[in-house]
C-alpha cells in the first residue's frame, strides 16, 4: 500500500512503528496531490516547500524521542476560511485577492501543536454560501458536483490528496460534501472547537470540524482539537437506542439512498442497538429558521465589502448578501426565537433515544449543470435546497452530527449515513460510527480514480 | 394578515434606506430573491412564542423544567 492510501490511523501506526517516516508520507501525498489536481482542483494553493520542511522537523523529533501523539507528521488540508499567519484566508473569492492573516486561527494552532503537517488550503464555495463548490470536482467523477461549501476539503481526502481535512459547517458544509464524496465528516456540538480566525457565514450555526477517511480517524483528529482522548475501540452496540426518524428524514429521498441508510440502520441493530422510532419535532419550520439565521447573518459579516466592490462576489453569492439587506430585524428575530423552541423540542425528542440515525442528503452528486431536483411526489427543489435540507436540524440545534460511507447508488456514486447526538456527546456519535464502520469491508476506501492515475507513483 | 411582497420600487428604496443603492439593472433579481426569502421565513409567524427567548439568550445545555412546556 502506498503511503497516501492510509488511512490517518494507519499512517500514524506506521510512523510509531518507523516502518513510515512523515517525510515519506507527506511526500506521497504532494505528488498524488499533483497527479490528481488537474482533474479536481481540491487545492486554491498547496504548499509543497513549506510541508516538506513541516515534516522533515516532525521526523526529527519523532527520532529524537518527542512524538506528540497521532497527529505527529500527517499532512492535512485545511478550507480556506481558516486563517494561518502569513497566508492568505481567500475564501476562495477576489474579494479576498490581497488578504494575508495576520494570526493563526484556534485550530490551526491546536493542531499545530499536535504536529500536524499543513499541505495547502483547499477550495469552498465563495464564503461558504453554497452547496457545490464549483471550483472543485467530485473525486468519483468529475463530472459532478464536489459539494460544500467544504468541497475541497472533501475532494482531497476522498482522493487521498490530504490524509485528513478541515472543514466548517453552517448548513451542512462538512457532511454534504463528505457524504458526495464516500468520507465521513463531523460537525461537532455548536461551541465545542472554537471559531477563533476561521471566516463566518453566520456566527449562530457556524462549526469546524473534520473530513477523514474513517470514523476513527475523525475521533482522533475532534481528539487533537479538543484535547480529550480519542476512544479506544468500537465494541457492540447493546443498549444503544438509535431512533428512526418517521417524518421529514425519509421524505423527498432518492430511493437507493433511503435503501442504503435503511440497511445501515438494521446493521445497528444487527450490532445489538434497539430501534425506536421517533417522530422529527417542527420540521415546518427548518428551511425558515437556517434562512432566518443565514441571510442577515452573512449580509452583516459582508457589510463593507458589498458596498465598496460588489463585483468581486459571485454572482450567486452577491444576490443572496444583497438581498439580505431587505429582511427585517423582527424576521431575524423570530429565527432566533424558534431556534429556542426548536433545541428543547429535540432535547425531548432525544429523551427517547441515544442517536438518530438517517440520510445525510438526499440524492447523491448532482452532474455539475443540474440546477433542481424533482421529486416522487411531483415536487420540484434546488439542487443546493435539498442539500440543506437533511443537515440543517443539527446547525439549528447545535446536535453533534456525523455522516459515515455506506454505500453507493446504481451510478456508482456514494451515499452517506447521519447520526446526530445529543448537545456535547460526540463519543456516542462517534462509538456508533464506528461500530457501524467495522462491519464495512470497505471502510476507509479512496475514491476509484482513472485509470492512468492508478499507477501515477510508488512509494 | 400575511405580510406582502415588495414590489421592486419599493426594494429598491428599502436598499437605499439600508445603504446599499442597487446598481440598475439588479433591482428585479434582488427583489425577486428577497421575496423568496422572506416567503420562507414568514412561515415563523405561525408561531406562539409567549415568552420564548431568541437562542443566543439561552444557556447551551438542556433543559430547564419550562423548556418542556415551551415545546409542546
Amino acid at each position: 500500500m502506498r503511503p497516501f492510501e492510509l488511512t490517518l490511523a494507519d499512517a500514524a501506526a506506521a510512523i510509531r512503528a518507523k516502518d513510515l517516516s512523515p517525510v515519506e508520507l507527506t511526500d506521497s501525498v504532494l505528488a498524488r496531490a499533483e497527479a490528481v489536481e488537474g482533474r479536481l482542483h481540491a487545492y486554491v494553493d498547496v504548499l509543497a516547500e513549506r510541508a516538506r520542511a513541516d515534516a522533515a522537523q516532525a521526523a526529527q523529533e519523532i527520532a529524537a524521542g518527542r512524538p506528540r501523539g497521532p497527529l505527529h507528521g500527517i499532512p492535512m488540508g485545511l478550507k480556506d476560511l481558516i486563517d494561518v499567519k502569513g497566508l492568505p484566508t481567500t475564501a476562495s473569492s477576489a474579494v479576498r485577492a490581497d488578504h494575508v492573516a495576520d494570526g493563526d486561527s484556534a485550530v490551526t494552532v491546536r493542531l499545530a501543536d499536535a504536529g500536524a503537517v499543513l499541505l495547502g488550503k483547499t477550495h469552498t464555495h465563495e464564503f461558504a454560501y453554497g452547496l457545490t463548490t464549483p471550483q472543485s470536482r467530485n473525486a468519483w467523477d468529475a463530472e459532478r458536483v464536489a459539494g460544500g461549501s467544504s468541497g475541497g476539503s472533501a475532494v482531497a481526502v476522498a482522493a487521498g490528496a490530504a490524509t485528513f481535512a478541515l472543514g466548517t459547517d453552517t448548513g451542512g458544509s462538512i457532511r454534504v460534501p463528505a457524504s458526495l464524496n464516500g468520507v465521513v465528516g463531523l460537525k461537532p456540538t455548536y461551541g465545542l472547537i472554537p471559531r477563533d480566525g476561521v471566516t463566518s457565514l453566520s456566527w449562530s450555526l457556524d462549526h469546524v470540524g473534520p473530513l477523514t477517511r474513517t470514523v476513527r480517524d475523525a475521533d482522533l483528529v475532534l481528539a487533537a482539537l479538543t484535547g480529550r482522548d480519542a476512544q479506544d475501540s468500537a465494541g457492540d452496540l447493546t443498549g444503544l437506542r438509535v431512533g428512526v426518524p418517521r417524518t421529514y428524514y425519509f421524505d423527498r429521498v432518492a430511493p437507493d439512498v433511503e435503501a442504503a441508510v435503511r440497511e445501515a440502520i438494521e446493521r445497528l441493530r444487527d450490532l445489538g442497538a434497539e430501534l425506536v422510532d421517533v417522530e422529527i419535532p417542527m420540521t415546518r419550520y427548518v428551511k425558515a429558521v437556517q434562512w432566518g439565521l443565514m441571510v442577515p447573518e452573512a449580509t452583516a459579516y459582508h457589510e463593507r465589502t458589498l458596498r465598496t466592490t460588489p463585483e468581486l462576489y459571485a454572482p450567486d453569492v452577491r444576490v443572496l448578501l444583497e438581498a439580505g439587506e431587505l429582511l427585517l430585524a423582527g424576521d431575524y428575530l423570530r429565527a432566533q426565537r424558534a431556534r429556542t423552541l426548536m433545541r428543547r423540542a429535540w432535547a425531548l425528542m432525544m429523551e427517547q433515544v441515544d442517536i438518530v440515525a438517517a440520510p445525510a442528503v438526499p440524492l447523491t452528486a448532482a452532474p455539475v449543470d443540474q440546477q433542481s431536483v424533482q421529486w416522487a411526489d411531483g415536487s420540484v427543489e434546488s439542487v443546493s435546497d435539498s442539500y440543506v435540507r437533511l443537515s440543517a436540524p443539527a446547525n439549528i440545534t447545535g446536535a453533534p452530527a456525523l455522516t459515515v460511507p455506506v454505500g453507493q447508488d446504481r451510478a456508482g456514486l456514494p451515499i452517506g449515513m447521519q447520526l446526530i447526538g445529543r448537545p456535547l456527546e460526540e463519543r456516542t456519535v462517534l462509538r456508533a460510527g464506528r461500530a457501524y464502520e467495522a462491519t464495512r469491508t470497505d471502510a476507509g476506501r479512496l475514491a476509484p480514480g482513472p485509470a492512468a492515475e492508478a499507477g501515477s507513483q510508488s512509494r | 394578515m400575511p405580510p406582502e411582497d415588495l414590489a421592486p420600487g419599493e426594494a429598491a428604496q428599502w436598499a437605499r434606506r439600508a445603504g446599499l443603492p442597487l446598481e440598475p439593472g439588479r433591482t428585479d433579481l434582488v427583489t425577486a430573491t428577497a421575496n423568496h426569502i422572506h416567503a420562507v421565513v414568514a412561515t415563523l409567524r405561525e408561531l406562539d412564542f409567549g415568552d420564548v427567548p431568541p437562542s443566543f439568550d439561552v444557556p447551551f445545555a438542556p433543559e430547564a423544567p419550562e423548556a418542556r412546556h415551551a415545546a409542546l
